[in-house]
């Protein structure tokens, strides 16, 4: 208990660390000035929401292999702990693409291939609420998870090269490379990646424990029903 | 200072969306512990 | 070799159950040609816009037409209570996959087949100058269509809501179908040598990678 605690404590610190330091430690952008500053936040959540998938994909595999339910508990977790970190970033990223581009959104290859994503997990969640079964649920789950992960590259490159040949307003930033960042706009960005992916680690070992509860009580709702 | 309103408001909406997803996270953990407290009361005295 | 040879016993009675009704194949065709029409009230298209945006609108309705006519695949099976003896009479449960999506292929290729003149008048494209190329565009991405949604109808076959599901899980799914058969489409109509080949092959990453995918994990859709 206090472990958790603790574990959460610092993730939300360095959270807050990290706002600080996109705000006051972070070099101004020369074009978009004030604006980029959601860089930080924006990107760094769109990485950790896509190590959750990648975890989650992993858990899937490892529940096919091993069938304990652990790993059922696991990928539920990191699937729902992505998918909000993939709606900040569907969220923010309008409201940055609005004062730079004069648009909330546009489908240019980044923004719907994320949208496909977060497409993509919602059905994986809803596939979980229509199986009733525990152990079908979590097969059937499992083997959708393994799809959607490898629909996910697929998506990606298909929309980069044949959806961006179409005019399109000038797209600037939000590359997330790192490559072409200054020296402290990188540390600073980094920085903040190492913050979300804290974050979300804490709120997938909160879930975790949450499935696990949810499983110990369904057990134990059944032995006093044989009673 | 331009924009500052925009920025705000990204940071204002994302950490509300990771703070209510917790919140309904730690109101499900609650909610379930006291039904396990009440499961585990009522086993041994059926036994 | 029991692959190939039960397959091929499989492939003959999933074909053989269609061809005696043709409900599938009359009515995928209907629908079809039902969405083709009212996509033109819709977007009321002259000829340029048509040749643009016809091959996606024909794509979308074969995405939809696809996602209603998978629906049945596992599901008769499933209330025919014959799945489980098929599960015995095969040694690799892999071959009952492999003879579905063959047939699933096959019906969705007749019924574009059938589909093609229509789209032809209506939108006033040409067809023919390219005809090998549109056949091979076709091919693959009913292909992929058939492989992914195979595999998700055995899926939702076993849930609740299943009519719904079905749809819900295959076209976010096949968003790259989608956008690259449409894409090489348009290209094959404009007479625009471009991304022809690029596209051919990439739909043919598509297919292979779900077809592995379905080889490895098939076995463990239809445990009970």
């Amino acid at each position: 208990m206090t472990k958790r605690i603790i574990f959460g404590g610092v993730a939300i610190l360095l959270v807050i660390a990290a706002a600080y330091a996109a705000f006051f430690i972070a070099p101004e952008e020369r074009t978009m000035g004030l604006i980029q500053r959601i860089f930080y936040f924006h990107a760094a959540t769109a990485w950790a929401g896509e190590m959750t998938f990648f975890v989650c994909f992993v858990a899937n595999l490892l529940y096919v292999w091993k069938r304990q339910p652990k790993y059922d508990w696991l990928s539920v977790s990191s699937a729902e702990v992505g998918l909000a970190c993939i709606t900040v970033v569907l969220i923010t990223g309008p409201i940055w693409a609005h004062p730079v581009w004069g648009i909330w959104w546009t489908w240019d290859a980044r923004l719907t291939s994320t949208f496909v994503l977060w497409l993509l997990y919602v059905s994986y969640l809803l596939l979980r609420t229509l199986v009733e079964e525990p152990d079908r649920r979590a097969m059937l789950s499992a083997l959708f998870g393994i799809f959607a992960f490898l629909d996910v590259p697929l998506v990606f490159f298909s929309i980069r090269w044949w959806r961006t040949q179409h005019p399109q307003p000038v797209i600037m930033g939000g590359s997330g490379s790192g490559s072409g960042l200054d020296p402290t706009m990188s540390k600073v960005f980094f920085f903040s990646v190492l913050a979300m992916h804290m974050l979300a680690a804490f709120l997938i070992v909160e879930r975790y424990i949450l499935e696990k509860m949810k499983s110990e009580l369904d057990f134990l709702a059944r032995e006093v029903e044989t009673q | 200072m331009k924009n500052l309103d925009s920025v705000f408001a990204a940071y204002v909406v994302g950490w509300g969306v990771f703070f209510v997803f917790y919140l309904t996270i730690a109101k499900r953990i609650s909610n379930l512990r006291a039904e396990l407290d009440r499961l585990k009361n009522t086993l041994p005295r059926a036994k | 070799m029991s692959l190939f040879s039960n397959t091929a016993v499989l492939l003959s009675k999933e074909l053989r159950t269609e061809f005696r009704s043709r409900e599938l194949l009359t009515t995928t065709v209907v629908f079809i040609l039902v969405v083709l029409i009212l996509f033109s009230f819709a977007i009321s298209p002259t000829t340029e816009e048509s040749r643009e945006f016809g091959p996606g609108l024909l794509w979308l309705a074969i995405l939809f037409a696809a996602s209603l006519m998978l629906q049945p695949c596992f599901l008769r099976e499933q209330n025919n209570d014959t799945l489980s003896s098929l599960r015995l009479a095969v040694s690799d449960p892999f071959s009952i996959f492999l003879a579905k999506l063959i047939a699933n292929t096959l019906f969705l290729l007749l019924t574009e087949l059938i589909m093609l003149p229509f789209f032809a008048i209506f939108y006033n494209v040409p067809v023919l100058p390219e005809f090998h190329w549109l056949l091979l565009v076709l091919s693959l991405g009913s292909l992929g269509i058939s492989i992914a949604g195979t595999a998700l109808s055995a899926i939702s076959a076993q849930a609740r809501m299943r009519e719904l599901l079905l749809p819900l899980l295959l076209l976010p799914l096949l968003t790259p179908v989608l956008v690259v058969s449409a894409t090489v489409t348009v290209s094959l109509f404009e007479r625009v040598p471009i991304v022809k080949g690029k596209g051919i092959a990439f739909l043919g990453v598509f297919d292979v990678v779900f077809l592995t995918a379905l080889w490895l994990f098939g076995e463990y859709l239809l445990e009970e």
